[in-house]
């Protein structure tokens, strides 16, 4: 028992933690009723809002928890799906062909300081407030981040192995495929999750602003009508979902990507 | 092809310049010729047009402010936010990598927040600070701090056990292997998470100013949207842009000055 304790001191340090801020909270908002339940709803009352919308609830904002995320899911992978198939070709290109690069970069550097959270107001004047708006919202999101890498990654590319897949008479195409590429697949796969990342923030920012479905829709909705307990279930969806996409990203990263390091 | 050698007569710096103008201008000449000439004129008001606008925003009010009093306020916003995060992320990322205990007790915490994006914040804030400036403090605190401290963390954990071990041997006291290896050791990290703040601060205040806000760059380019005036909105994303661009080479110039015995290779 001691041994046991000994051993796992720091994680049950953790779990202590954790259930102590628990209860703290649980104490100031539903036994002592320090902080309105208007401003900071207990644990208790979340877990029971978040087990309503899991199980089919559509009130306040009009649809279950499922609707909600499926409606985000499918926007935020539509954008990101365009913007990686658009951001690597173009990073890989500018680092291959100097001509392409010396063409193509000052374009580039003037989109790329944007946030893209700028766009948000062109994009939805410009294509209105359905899925179209926010595709390209995400879309930039996803596809500076793309390119970067990819970009980077290629550049790192060994003089080196280039010039002993000359000596042995490779040709440009087999250079660039069997050598640039698989050498900068670890980066180029960084990127597409750094992608991810911005494109899930960028798709709750363009949600808040403009939507009729969604999670960034469902909290802001939850706002309006003073629904904390709502509002905390939807941002604590928001951040799993983000989390598990990043795993999955990393899951395939580890599988695909030979001599990826890992971290 | 990579090559490092240039066949042309012109040198590789001469050939930027001379291809920047190029594509620089055919941008610009495509734009102006779409807006003037085709359907595409009633979203897209012609490049000089919006050139010229923005020369002209900083004497004439968009609103009730000029472009430069918009700027001061989304500055000021990033600058107070950005100073407080620095300060908590430095310190907690510190004591995190530092102290086993320490980390014990607040990474499981923390880990619970991180994944959730600043922007989800806003309507949490509205409710608890109301509309004013401590809201938008509240969401870019939020946006800078999590990198601050994830990257001063990784620094502190990253810290080479044999110097502590050789400090210790010769005997230093705790908190001199404190302050004179854990944190001097933590500070290129450190820079590189501030590096990232900036950026990730900067985008927080302009998506913090669009939910809600009666000045500064992001109401800027949401009041336009309102009113269906693309101009203002792409005037708007050309301040964004531009202060965007200095504020990350300000940090990374900051850090060549700063750290300049931790020279990197530039990407």
């Amino acid at each position: 028992m001691k041994q046991f304790l000994q051993k796992h001191k720091y994680k049950l340090i953790s779990v202590c933690s954790f259930l102590f801020v628990l209860l703290v909270w649980e104490l100031v908002t539903d036994v002592f009723h320090a902080i309105s339940p208007l401003m900071l709803p207990s644990p208790a009352k979340i877990l029971e809002t978040f087990i309503y919308k899991l199980s089919g609830g559509t009130n306040p904002d009009g649809a279950t928890l499922f609707e909600n995320i499926w409606a985000s899911l499918k926007i935020a992978l539509g954008g990101y799906v365009v913007g990686v198939l658009i951001g690597v070709p173009l990073g890989v290109g500018m680092a291959w062909s100097r001509r392409f690069e010396l063409f193509a970069k000052p374009l580039f550097n003037i989109i790329r300081p944007l946030p893209a959270l700028a766009w948000i107001p062109l994009m939805i004047l410009w294509l209105g407030i359905g899925y179209r708006s926010k595709i390209g919202i995400i879309f930039f999101a996803a596809f500076i981040s793309a390119t970067v890498n990819s970009y980077t990654g290629i550049r790192r590319t060994s003089q080196v192995h280039l010039w002993v897949g000359k000596t042995f008479g490779a040709a440009n195409r087999q250079l660039l495929f069997k050598v640039a590429i698989p050498t900068a697949l670890p980066m180029i796969f960084t990127g597409l999750r750094l992608a991810l990342g911005s494109a899930w923030v960028a798709l709750v920012a363009a949600e808040l602003l403009a939507a009729t479905r969604g999670l960034g829709f469902m909290i802001q909705m939850a706002r309006m009508l003073g629904r904390p307990d709502v509002i905390i279930v939807g941002m604590l969806t928001i951040g799993f979902i983000g989390l598990l996409l990043n795993t999955v990203l990393e899951k395939l990263q580890n599988k695909f990507v030979k001599g990826a390091k890992k971290g | 092809m990579i090559d490092t050698t240039s066949k042309s007569r012109f040198s590789i710096k001469q050939l930027t310049v001379i291809y920047t103008i190029i594509s620089l201008l055919s941008l610009l000449v495509v734009w102006e010729l779409a807006a003037r000439f085709t359907s595409a004129s009633m979203f897209l008001p012609p490049a000089s047009q919006v050139l010229m606008a923005f020369c002209r925003s900083f004497v004439e009010p968009i609103g009730k402010h000029t472009m430069l009093v918009h700027l001061g306020y989304s500055l000021y916003r990033v600058a107070v936010a950005f100073a407080i995060s620095t300060v908590t992320g430095i310190a907690l990322g510190v004591g995190m990598g530092y102290s086993r205990l320490l980390e014990a007790i607040l990474k499981p915490l923390f880990e619970f927040i991180r994944p959730i994006p600043p922007l989800a914040w806003i309507p949490l804030s509205i409710l608890w600070f109301g509309l004013g400036d401590t809201g938008k403090f509240f969401i870019i605190f939020l946006g800078c701090f999590c990198f601050i401290t994830v990257n001063t963390y990784d620094g502190a954990k990253n810290v080479d056990p044999e110097l502590m071990g050789a400090a210790r041997m010769l005997g230093a006291s705790e908190r001199q292997v404190f302050f004179e290896i854990v944190l001097p050791s933590s500070v290129p990290y450190i820079f590189a998470g501030l590096q990232i703040a900036v950026t990730a601060g900067w985008s927080a205040v302009v998506g913090a100013e669009m939910v809600q806000s009666n000045e500064g760059v992001g109401w800027m380019i949401v009041r336009g949207m309102s009113t269906g005036n693309t101009q203002q909105i792409m005037v708007g994303m050309v301040a964004i842009g531009i202060v965007g661009f200095i504020l990350a080479n300000l940090t990374s110039a900051l850090e060549r000055r700063l750290c300049a015995w931790n020279e990197q290779k530039g990407v």
